[in-house]
């Protein structure tokens, strides 16, 4: 699907492609939803305080509650055998949000309808007592959910089934394995043929094989109708399973509409928060670089060099691995040498519009520039750069004398640039080497490796394995058919 | 109110099975069963019987131990009732914040399932009244109603209590000495009659034994108990209890049950949250 979908426009014609014909009526309808939560530095959560409290001066208890909104102004609607994925970032209000669908919290604000026998995917076997065995706690679950002992009956051997605990369904169930625990409750909690199914974020349990069957079966529940809301990290798991998704970000519903278009938005602004907060912490160390400079820039320029100027970039090291949010990998392998005649002050990539960015799409023009400072006259340099990937893979290391482009020399500021037109680069983060030699490559000026990074994410190529996206066409030739034209 | 009520009605299953639950886990690890649930007030029973009829003969009360018993019993039900129930809320806060179900199912299952212990233990006291040679008489029909009121009562404290244990921890501690308290406010080993009628306290004349019953359903509820099953002091048989003083009872007792409901349901909705 391409993004490039005029806004509105087109995720307007995907809704109506998607559900033609008349409006269903809503099983749920979330309208103006509020959720504050107050916290109370210290409330009374005792008679012992709360008659302590009394007797304290008024300026000493103060209960200045803080309010925490988790949801605010939220609405919408969920028609009959729908499937509703909800993402989000942590702490943007997803599992309050199915919180107060399943009534488990009130909202504070604004009214929740909800048709129909919930079952919830919340936390898998809260209510199962280990002293009772696993049939016992089927019938047990099945009541919390308001099930009648004979519509059990019907589905009891279905759910031992499923759970594949034949052998062990009259053992209590503090005798499980936590896998087979799990499995119970999976099998319980989707076995009650409930109207709609809240799953969050629990189909990360079990074996592989069992979770692939846990996803086979919602995914059947959805064919049978059963409304289907889905809370995931998982973009991929939300895109394959929700025909719809919304977007809440800190409370606040920000995007409802078709998954794919409400993921590209998503990540897109993920992207761009990532960018900004990288983009500071580059800034911050540049700032910090050359004040730096400037200060040894009073004593002997060859000493600049030595010790403590290492010692400076070290720091810094440490420093953007800690500000960036994943780790760092190649972190230790991060090195500079050098006689120093000439330096390579930064490096820094552009893209289409010359702007500066750490984060860059498959497929995207893309400029690494490396400005230098040559303190000497240098005569024809070679500035060389090397790209790897995170687990330390060597993609490629072009320099100028390879590409048989002459600089007849460098003397002062400037900066080289290495221009791609479109960045074959898959999904990922890449490390850049820097390096500026003599015209034979034997003496190094400065060589930075590993000392610059940027990001590749998924744009609108959709190629996800290896390491680089070739810009190819697919054919087909049937073979035996009328010659001549091919099947494009 | 009304939808809730059918919301628990709905849930009636619910109750059932954590009632069922409530047993088999107090049994399950017991190599008696729930033969403890008969052997804990034989042996109680047994006890007070040596000690009433053989070491201290002189008491002026007849059949002592039938006495002390059939108002023992009950009032050991509502004390383990109350006691479980306040913590029903808390205890499954694991549930609570998991799952949707009517949270007074947990406080009234709770008292439910110690009510089948005290059903349990009434054969136990029906042989000590053959034992004693106290009159079995057609009173006796009024158990069934009196069990009930208790019911509702002990259900309405229940809510009360689980309810403020939520949001202050330490109710429970309090309440172990109120229940201390109470146990000896109410006339369980000794007579109502030993109660003076009036006594001047600080200048004020109070009724001591209009106040006790008044201010205390369980000293009705007992005295009903007592009626019907032991009779009286002065030896005459069961009989039972006076009309209004036994409507007046049943008239708090569900009272208490209806507040007790209306305090719950006003606050359940936050222990999601507050648990």
């Amino acid at each position: 699907m391409s993004l490039r979908l005029s806004g509105d426009d087109g995720i307007i014609r995907l809704l109506r492609s998607k559900c033609p014909g008349e409006r269903k009526m809503p099983v749920i309808d979330v309208e103006h939803v509020s959720k504050s939560f107050y916290l109370y530095p210290d409330r009374p959560r005792s008679f012992q305080e709360l008659v302590v409290n009394l007797f304290r001066r008024r300026g000493e208890r103060t209960p200045s509650r803080q309010v925490l909104w988790a949801l605010r102004d939220v609405s919408f609607r969920v028609e009959a055998g729908e499937t509703l994925g909800i993402i989000g970032a942590n702490g943007s209000g997803k599992s309050t949000c199915l919180k107060l669908l399943t009534r488990i919290l009130e909202p504070t604000e604004g009214k929740i309808t909800v048709k129909g026998r919930v079952s919830a995917l919340l936390e898998l076997g809260a209510g199962f007592h280990p002293e009772l065995t696993g049939r016992e706690n089927i019938f047990l679950h099945g009541s919390v959910l308001g099930m009648s002992r004979k519509e059990m009956k019907q589905r009891f051997d279905d759910i031992v089934a499923f759970a594949e605990l034949e052998r062990f369904i009259d053992i209590p169930v503090k005798f499980y394995s936590s896998g087979m625990y799990v499995r119970l409750a999976f099998a319980t909690a989707i076995n009650v043929s409930p109207d709609i199914l809240l799953v969050d974020e629990v189909l990360a349990v079990g074996d592989q094989s069992f979770q692939e069957k846990c996803l086979e079966r919602i995914h059947e529940l959805k064919a049978e109708g059963v409304t289907i809301i889905f809370v995931s990290h998982s973009l991929d798991a939300v895109r394959n399973l929700c025909d719809r998704a919304i977007w809440l970000d800190q409370g606040i519903l920000r995007e409802d509409g078709v998954t794919d278009v409400v993921v590209a938005r998503y990540l897109q602004h993920v992207y761009e928060r990532e960018e900004e907060k990288a983009l500071a912490a580059q800034e911050a160390s540049r700032q910090r670089r050359e004040r730096a400079v400037a200060q040894e820039g009073s004593e002997e320029e060859e000493k600049g060099a030595s010790a403590e100027q290492e010692e400076q970039d070290h720091a810094e090291g440490r420093e953007v691995q800690n500000v960036e949010s994943e780790s760092d990998p190649l972190a230790r392998y991060r090195n500079r040498w050098g006689s120093r005649q000439a330096e390579i002050v930064d490096v820094y990539f552009l893209n289409e519009a010359g702007e500066r960015r750490l984060l860059f799409a498959t497929g995207e023009p893309m400029q690494i520039v490396i400005r230098y400072r040559a303190h000497e006259r240098i005569e024809h340099p070679m500035f060389g750069l090397a790209i790897h990937r995170s687990d330390g893979l060597q993609i490629n290391g072009p320099n100028n004398i390879f590409a048989d482009f002459d600089i007849p020399f460098i003397q002062g500021e400037g900066e080289v640039r290495y221009i791609m037109e479109s960045l074959p680069l898959l999904e990922g983060a890449y490390y850049v080497t820097a390096a500026l030699y003599d015209t034979d490559g034997t003496h190094a000026y400065d060589h930075q490796a590993l000392y610059y990074r940027f990001r590749v994410h998924r744009g609108q190529v959709g190629e996800r394995y290896g390491v680089i996206y070739i810009p190819a066409k697919w054919a087909h030739f049937p073979h035996g058919a009328e010659e001549g034209e091919a099947n494009r | 109110m009304i939808s809730r009520l059918r919301e628990l009605y709905r849930h009636r299953e619910l109750i059932e099975n954590l009632v069922v639950r409530d047993l088999k886990v107090r049994y399950k690890n017991s190599v008696l069963g729930f033969v403890w649930s008969l052997l804990n007030p034989l042996l109680l029973m047994v006890v007070f019987t040596i000690v009433f009829t053989i070491m201290l003969p002189n008491l002026t009360i007849p059949k002592f131990p039938v006495f002390v018993m059939c108002a023992l019993l009950p009032w050991n039900f509502f004390n383990t009732s109350v006691m479980s129930a306040l913590n029903s809320i808390v205890h499954n806060g694991h549930l609570i914040k998991k799952v949707y179900f009517p949270r007074e199912v947990l406080p009234i299952s709770t008292v439910l399932s110690n009510f089948v212990n005290f059903a349990l233990s009434l054969p136990v006291l029906f042989l000590l009244i053959i034992f004693f040679k106290v009159p079995i008489t057609i009173w006796i029909l009024y158990l069934p109603l009196i069990m009930l009121v208790q019911v509702a009562f002990t259900v309405g404290v229940s809510l009360i209590l689980a309810t403020v244990n939520v949001f202050y921890r330490d109710t429970g501690v309090i309440m172990e000495v109120v229940m201390q308290a109470w146990f000896f406010l109410t006339p369980v080993f000794y007579p109502v009659d030993l109660l003076p009628e009036w006594k001047t306290v600080w200048g004020v004349a109070l009724p001591v034994r209009r106040l006790t019953y008044i201010l205390n359903p369980m000293a009705s509820i007992i005295a009903s108990y007592r009626s019907v099953l032991y009779g009286f002091t002065n030896g005459s048989p069961p009989a039972a209890p006076a009309f209004d003083f036994f409507s007046r009872t049943v008239v708090t007792a569900l009272l208490c049950m209806v507040i007790g409901y209306a305090v719950f349901t006003k606050y359940s909705h936050r222990f999601g949250e507050e648990v």
